[in-house]
């Protein structure tokens, strides 16, 4: 019999299975014992029930560049990722960190602006991100907490170590695929599991709604939380059912509220009913027509001035995207020091601003080696990623960044950590991400043993974004 | 609970009811009319009044037209097809009241109903298709009854089950003709799912006022029209609270209405108006039932 194992050979990048003397991590090992002892057709055949499984329990998104608004699933990957305590505590402690210095950034810039008196962000760059919301400044949201929910996307450079390569403060997703994975994993293949423990991933929803509960207005006694959705084509509606359903609350749309007196009601077959808390997957833009886009659909009239008045909780509150802004994000070691009077856990990646004379040049000279990416751009759309280009896509960054410099930002190609990963013929190394996700309540970040990989199933490919072709993988983080 | 959640529920519900009695309905009919004593022509034009469709005028209502619009035609939203995808539309848009068992159900059951592999399965096949949705349909209920609470969630989507299986069985005597004889009358019991518990209830030689008996008044029978609306009654009142035989809003004045009518009403009366005549009142009284309900609990443009 062929194993699965057989033919695999580690990536010219980190390698998270293998050590540099090609055998597997000590961590891996009783999965290399296991695997040793899987064939390739019953590996195959395993594959195909997942997804089947998968499709079955709608664990889809949707393709917005698809005009049909095709449902697909996340491709799930059968291979774990292992983290082991002694990566898991760095990396719990720096997400930590950061989120609270971005917090922190959060409550000062759209309050005393501390920070750009004193010089540690630039004011023009806050000033023109398009997602600093003036409606917001003096507005303290309950108990100064901005981020309730984020996800902090980690990479490893050739050395192992662990980059965040990007925050994302305003609405993260893909809790859903932690959930999911971990629970078809266990039903599908229990054997993998054995010689390992990992932490459990799901009493996610209910520290999501501890943290939820954290922050209420002050004056309510018995909260009430909805789940606020642009509704069922949203690509992450699968994820807000599932949490939803999990933490016991309504999901409702945004024609589901009112607003009356400043205080929000959803239409209830009994009434009016009173709504405390917010967690609203809707971004800003939409989420008010009267103060913000006023052709917004999904959202509800009045709902900030409700929330400007205190009387609900929205989470994230609004105005968060200035914290996760990609040129922001290069003074996050900055604000950590700062606010917090710490230095950095979880480095960055470093980053050449192009709205700065000097680091444009350089950005300019130099395309065909760096990613270059769009400030307020997500989801991996609107990227370059120069030693993959063409001449004419470098000559169209080289345009846009010239006319519109506040808008890009570079780095240097950074080779994602590889990880074996099933293709056609076996086992094969490819890259992938980490995103943990961060709960803050009050001044307490909660980071739980839940985070997504995500895995960029084109051979070479360094964009693991679900939009592009990306998978997800089961993610062990082990205790000590 | 949402007005906007318990209208999808009633409408999941209801599509899922109709695409169940539809199949039965269709798989019957081309049974049965494989026999001559059946016009085969007038039965496939009865099936397409039930489901409201109108046959192309070139191709007349035959067997293989009536299966192509009524069963697979994913582009009406009157066929099979075209329930099951609205009723996963409503599901998706209540995932969150819904428990996982009764979301996979609705998923399977759109996915089969929808794959290239179930469709392909020729003209000799279909009954097996049909069988497969109707089951699938019927765990449907089953699952609601057994994993929900039987609270607000289950109550509408009860409410959405009996009143579309009260207006499914008007539906199908609607089409019956003052002289059908008794191989109609069995072709329309089987429909019903009626044939063997009416033959266990009346062990006499077959009668077509018992029959139209049996089909609309019958208290123990879970598809006659006086056991569906007493359902629905039901539903009605535990929801808002009201002692049965009050009333706390319209659309319990009119079920009650409604359920007393059919309570004290005697089959010789029935037949004196005619089963077609007196299946079109009901049905009628069953379309202001579901007007009252969507006033008093959905106030909306429906979904779907």
């Amino acid at each position: 019999m062929r194993s699965i194992l057989d033919r695999y050979a580690p990536a010219p990048a980190f390698d998270e299975f293998a050590g540099d003397d090609g055998r597997p991590r000590p961590y891996y090992e009783a999965l290399a014992a296991t695997l040793e002892g899987i064939s390739s057709t019953d590996f195959r055949h395993r594959v195909t029930r997942i997804n089947d499984v998968l499709l079955r329990r709608g664990v889809t998104f949707t393709v917005y560049s698809d005009a049909r608004g095709t449902e697909r699933i996340l491709p799930f990957d059968l291979i774990p990722r292992i983290v082991p305590a002694s990566d898991w505590n760095g990396i719990s402690r720096g997400i930590a960190q950061r989120v609270r210095a971005l917090n922190a950034f959060l409550v000062d810039v759209y309050g005393e602006a501390r920070c750009l008196r004193d010089g540690v962000v630039p004011r023009e760059l806050v000033y023109s991100c398009p997602h600093y919301e003036r409606e917001s400044i003096g507005v303290r949201p309950p108990r100064d907490v901005y981020i309730h929910v984020s996800g902090i996307d980690l990479i490893r450079d050739a050395h192992g170590r662990f980059l965040v390569l990007e925050d994302n403060v305003r609405t993260p997703s893909g809790i859903s695929y932690v959930l999911e994975n971990r629970d078809v994993l266990k039903r599908s293949f229990p054997r993998l599991f054995e010689g390992y423990d990992p932490l459990p991933v799901d009493d996610y929803p209910r520290r999501l709604r501890d943290a939820l509960l954290a922050s209420a207005p002050a004056h309510v006694g018995d909260p009430v939380i909805a789940l606020l959705t642009p509704g069922i084509y949203n690509s992450a509606y699968f994820e807000h059912t599932l949490l939803a359903r999990r933490m016991g609350v309504e999901l409702v749309e945004g024609s589901d509220l009112f607003v009356r007196d400043n205080m929000v009601y959803a239409k209830t077959t009994r009434g009016p009913q009173r709504v405390d808390v917010i967690y609203r997957r809707v971004d800003d833009d939409f989420i008010d027509p009267l103060y913000f886009r006023a052709d917004s659909t999904l959202g509800v009239p009045g709902l900030f001035d409700a929330y400007r008045a205190g009387n609900v909780t929205l989470a994230n509150a609004v105005g968060t995207g200035v914290a996760d802004d990609k040129a922001i994000y290069m003074y996050v070691p900055a604000m950590i020091r700062y606010y917090l009077g710490e230095e950095p856990v979880l480095e960055n990646v470093p980053t050449y601003d192009c709205s700065v004379d000097e680091q444009r040049s350089h950005v300019l000279a130099n395309l065909d080696s760096l990613v270059v990416k769009r400030t307020s751009a997500s989801g991996g759309y609107g990227m370059l990623i120069g030693p993959m280009s063409t001449a004419a896509q470098r000559a169209e960054f080289a345009d846009a960044i010239r006319a519109k410099p506040r808008e890009f930002i570079a780095q240097p190609v950074v080779t994602l950590s590889a990880h074996p990963t099933v293709v056609e013929d076996g086992l094969a190394p490819r890259h992938v991400d980490l995103r943990p996700f961060a709960l803050l309540a009050g001044d307490r970040v909660d980071v739980p043993p839940a985070a997504l990989t995500r895995v960029a199933l084109v051979e070479g490919s360094l964009v693991v974004n679900s939009s592009q072709g990306g998978g997800s993988k089961d993610t062990w983080v082990l205790g000590d | 609970m949402l007005s906007r959640l318990a209208e999808s529920l009633y409408w999941a519900a209801r599509n899922v009811e109709r695409a169940e009695d539809l199949a039965r309905l269709i798989d019957v009919t081309a049974a049965r009319s494989v026999d001559r004593a059946i016009d085969a022509e007038s039965r496939w034009q009865a099936v397409y009044d039930v489901a409201g469709i109108v046959p192309h005028s070139d191709d007349g209502p035959d067997r293989g037209g009536a299966i192509e619009r009524i069963v697979f035609d994913g582009d009406s939203s009157a066929s099979i097809a075209g329930c099951i995808r609205i009723a996963r539309r409503n599901a998706i848009g209540v995932r969150a009241e819904l428990t996982t068992e009764i979301w996979e159900c609705v998923n399977t059951l759109y996915l089969f109903a929808e794959s290239q592999s179930a469709r392909a399965v020729g003209p000799d096949g279909v009954s097996s298709f049909l069988r497969a949705i109707r089951e699938s349909a019927q765990a449907f209920g089953g699952i609601c009854d057994a994993t929900l609470a039987h609270e607000d969630t289950w109550l509408f989507l009860r409410i959405g089950r009996f009143l579309e299986r009260a207006a499914m069985t008007t539906r199908v005597l609607r089409g019956l003709e003052d002289d059908a004889g008794p191989h109609v009358w069995q072709l329309v019991l089987e429909a019903c799912c009626a044939s063997e518990p009416y033959a266990r209830a009346r062990q006499q030689s077959f009668d077509p006022a018992e029959a139209l008996g049996f089909l609309v008044l019958s208290a123990s029978f879970p598809r006659s029209v006086r056991f569906c609306v007493r359902e629905v009654d039901e539903a009605l009142h535990r929801l808002s609270g009201a002692p049965s035989g009050t009333f706390a809003n319209a659309a319990e004045r009119t079920s009650g209405r409604l359920a007393s009518s059919l309570a004290f009403t005697g089959t010789a009366e029935l037949c004196a108006e005619g089963a077609a005549g007196a299946a079109a009142r009901i049905g009628r009284e069953l379309e202001e039932l579901g007007a009252a309900i969507t006033a008093a609990y959905f106030p909306r443009i429906p979904v779907g």
